[in-house]
C-alpha cells in the first residue's frame, strides 16, 4: 500500500510551524503522545537489523505535531563569532525569529537538504542494509545517502558537498555514523543554526525493539559552535506498510504554487528565478 | 583502504561476483559487493553539474564537451552473447557506464533511445514535438534549449537512462535499486511479484515493477507525468507512456539494456531501440551531483551571459 504526501509544499507545511499555511501533511506522525519507554539501560544483543521505513514520534510541545527536535535547540552550545554572524543573517523557518513569508532556508528554493537537517523533518525515511553499505532514503526531496560500512576511514580532505561523506561501524548495539565534507549552504536545522565545512556529524542508532529505532545526533562544528552539540535521543516508529513515495521539489511546481496560492494570499514568493 | 581485487575473467556463465548462480535462481540472497570500490579521483575534477550535463548533451552547440570520465571506446569481444545462452547471471549489481558507440565521433551516441528507430508520431504527438526546443539534433538551437532538466527539474526514465553518466544497480530480495549520478536520482523497481498499479498518480519517475524472464530482467514502468521528454530531442513522454526495459548481464563486465517505449497517444507504434551495452566500472563510486538552481544562476552570470548565450534559467 502506498501512502501519498502532498507535493512540494509538504515540507514547507511541516516546517512553517508559525506561519499562516495550514498543516496539510497527509501522513501523520504516530498518534501516541509519548514514545514508548526505551529498553533497560543494560540491554545487550539488540538487533543489528535497522532496515525498514521509519517515522519520528510526535513528541513535541504542540499536540499532534512532531517537534522536529532530533537536533534540539535547547542543548545548543554558544556560537562562535563566525557562527553568530551566520545565524543572525539567516531567516529561519521556526522559532522566535521566524517571520512568515520571509523564510530563507535553501530548501525552499529546492536546493538539496543534507544531514543533519535532512534527519529532523517529520517525513518517512527508510534504511536498507547490504554488506559493506547502508543506505538511507528520505521521502523529503527524494534524497538518498550512502554510509560506507566496509571499514574504510573518513577521507582526510573531502570536497564540500550537500550530503557529506559518511562511514559507519558498530559499537556493540549501536550503529555509529560519522560524516564530514559538508558545504555551508544548508543549515543544521530549521532555526538557522549554521553548518560549516568543518562540521563533523555523528549519528548513533539503536534498534531498541522491533518497532522502535533510537537516533541521537551529535554535532561537532568548531567553526560554528564553541562546544560539541549533543541532542537527546529521538525515537522513531517502524511503519511496516509504508513505502517511500515520490516527492521532488521542482521549481515549476513552486512557481505554480506561488501563482495559485501565495500571491493571492499576499505571501512572498520563494520560487527560484522570481 | 582495501586494495581492489584482481578481477578474473571467467568463462560464461560463472561469475566471481556473488557466488554461484544458475540461470533460474532468483536473487534471494543478500547482495554481496563484487569488488571493494575506490573513490574516484576524478571526483575533485567534476565541473558544476550543469556544465557536465550540457557538455554531454549539446552535441551541436558551441559549449565544449567537458565530461571528465571517458566512456569506454567499444565493447570487448567477449561482450557478444553466446548464441542460445542460458544461465546468464541474475546479478546485475555494479556501477555501469554506457559504451561510446554513437554517431558523432568523440561523443557517446546517447542512443539508448534511438532516434533512427522512432515510429511516426500521431498528430497530437507531432504538435508536442514541434513545440519542444531540444538539446540535440537538427532542431537544436544553442541557447534556446528548453529541456526541463536544464531548470533542475528531475530527470526520469527513459531520459535518465540515456545520458552517459555512471549509474549503479543494487539488488535486495524483492527490490532492485538504480542510482544515477545524474541529479543524484534513485529509483525503486519492485521485484516482489506485485503488478503495476491500476491508476497511479503522474510522477517524475513513474512506478516500476520487474521480473525475470529467463536471463532477462524486464522492468515495466507507468504513471509518468508529461513534464519531461523521453530523450533530448523533445520526443514526448505522457501519462499514458508504458516503458519497458530489458536487461541481461552478458558477462562479468557487460550489461545489455534495451528500451521500449509504448505510448499510442504519441507514437503510432511501439518504439523499440536496439540494445545498448554498458561496461562495469569496478573502481567507481557514484559521486554526489545535484542540479541546484542557485548554482545554475551563478553559471549564467559567470559563463553564459559573457558568452552571449541565453540563460537557461527563466
Amino acid at each position: 500500500m502506498r501512502h501519498q504526501l502532498t507535493g512540494s509544499f509538504g515540507v514547507l507545511v511541516a516546517a512553517l510551524v508559525f506561519s499562516q499555511i495550514g498543516f496539510a501533511q497527509t501522513s501523520q506522525p504516530p498518534e501516541t503522545k509519548k514514545a514508548p519507554a526505551a529498553s533497560s539501560a543494560a540491554t545487550k544483543n539488540l538487533s543489528h537489523d535497522l532496515s525498514g521505513v521509519w517515522m519520528q514520534y510526535g513528541d513535541g510541545t504542540a499536540p499532534g505535531f512532531a517537534r522536529m527536535n532530533a537536533v534540539d535547540d535547547r542543548t545548543r552550545p554558544p556560537l562562535t563569532p563566525w557562527g553568530q554572524e551566520k545565524f543572525d543573517a539567516a531567516k529561519p523557518l521556526m522559532g522566535p525569529r521566524a517571520v512568515g513569508g520571509q523564510e530563507d532556508s535553501a530548501a525552499l528554493h529546492c536546493d538539496p537538504s543534507g544531514p543533519p537537517q535532512l534527519l529532523i523533518l517529520p517525513n518517512p525515511w527508510e534504511i536498507v542494509q547490504i554488506p559493506g553499505r547502508t543506505f538511507m532514503f528520505f521521502e523529503e526531496y527524494h534524497i538518498w545517502r550512502t554510509i560506507w560500512t566496509d571499514g574504510r576511514p573518513l577521507p582526510k580532505d573531502s570536497d564540500p558537498s550537500w550530503l557529506g561523506y559518511s562511514v559507519g561501524h558498530w559499537e556493540g548495539d549501536t550503529f555509529v555514523v560519522e560524516t564530514a565534507g559538508f558545504n555551508d549552504k544548508v543549515w543544521a536545522d530549521l532555526s538557522g543554526n549554521p553548518r560549516s565545512e568543518k562540521m563533523h556529524l555523528t549519528e548513533r542508532y539503536r534498534r531498541l525493539n522491533h518497532d522502535t529505532l533510537e537516533q541521537q545526533i551529535i554535532i561537532d562544528d568548531p567553526m560554528s559552535y564553541t562546544k560539541v552539540w549533543v541532542s537527546p535521543p529521538k525515537l522513531h516508529k517502524l511503519e511496516p506498510k509504508w513505502e517511500i513515495a515520490e516527492w521532488f521539489c521542482a521549481s515549476s511546481e513552486l512557481q505554480t504554487y506561488d501563482k495559485d496560492v501565495r500571491k493571492p494570499s499576499g505571501g512572498v514568493s520563494t520560487a527560484p528565478n522570481q | 583502504m582495501k586494495e581492489a581485487k584482481e578481477v578474473e575473467d571467467k568463462a560464461l556463465p560463472h561469475y566471481s561476483c556473488s557466488g554461484h548462480f544458475s540461470g533460474s535462481l532468483l536473487p534471494l540472497l543478500p547482495q554481496l559487493p563484487s569488488l571493494p570500490f575506490h573513490r574516484r579521483k576524478s571526483l575533485v575534477l567534476r565541473l558544476a553539474g550543469l556544465l557536465s550535463f550540457l557538455g554531454a548533451a549539446l552535441v551541436v552547440s558551441p559549449i565544449a564537451f567537458a565530461q571528465t570520465e571517458t566512456e569506454p571506446e567499444k565493447p570487448s569481444e567477449t561482450a557478444k552473447t553466446q548464441g542460445a545462452a542460458s544461465a546468464l547471471s541474475h546479478d546485475l549489481s555494479g556501477v555501469w557506464m554506457q559504451y561510446r558507440d554513437g554517431d558523432v565521433p568523440g561523443t557517446p551516441g546517447m542512443n539508448g533511445v534511438n532516434e533512427h528507430y522512432r515510429p511516426p508520431l500521431t498528430p497530437w504527438g507531432q504538435a508536442r514535438f514541434d513545440a519542444a526546443k531540444p538539446l540535440s539534433g537538427t532542431k537544436a538551437v544553442a541557447g534556446k534549449e528548453d529541456n526541463s532538466a536544464l531548470r533542475c527539474e528531475p530527470s526520469g526514465p527513459p531520459q535518465i537512462l540515456v545520458l552517459p553518466n555512471p549509474w549503479e544497480i543494487v539488488q535486495i530480495p524483492g527490490r532492485v535499486f538504480m542510482f544515477f549520478e545524474e541529479q543524484h536520482i534513485w529509483r525503486t523497481i519492485w521485484a516482489d511479484g506485485r503488478p503495476l498499479p491500476k491508476d497511479p498518480d503522474p510522477s517524475w519517475l513513474g512506478y516500476s515493477v520487474g521480473h525475470w524472464e529467463g536471463d532477462t530482467f524486464v522492468v515495466e514502468t507507468i504513471g509518468f507525468n508529461d513534464k519531461e521528454w523521453v530523450d533530448l530531442y523533445g520526443n514526448p513522454r505522457t501519462s499514458t507512456t508504458h516503458l519497458t526495459e530489458r536487461y541481461r548481464r552478458l558477462n562479468q563486465d557487460t550489461l545489455e539494456q534495451q528500451i521500449i517505449i509504448d505510448d499510442p497517444k504519441v507514437y503510432t507504434k511501439p518504439w523499440v531501440s536496439p540494445p545498448k551495452l554498458h561496461k562495469l566500472e569496478p573502481g567507481w563510486e557514484i559521486a554526489e551531483w545535484f542540479c541546484v538552481l542557485d548554482e545554475n544562476k551563478d553559471y549564467d552570470q559567470v559563463v553564459r551571459k559573457p558568452a552571449g548565450v541565453a540563460p537557461a534559467s527563466k
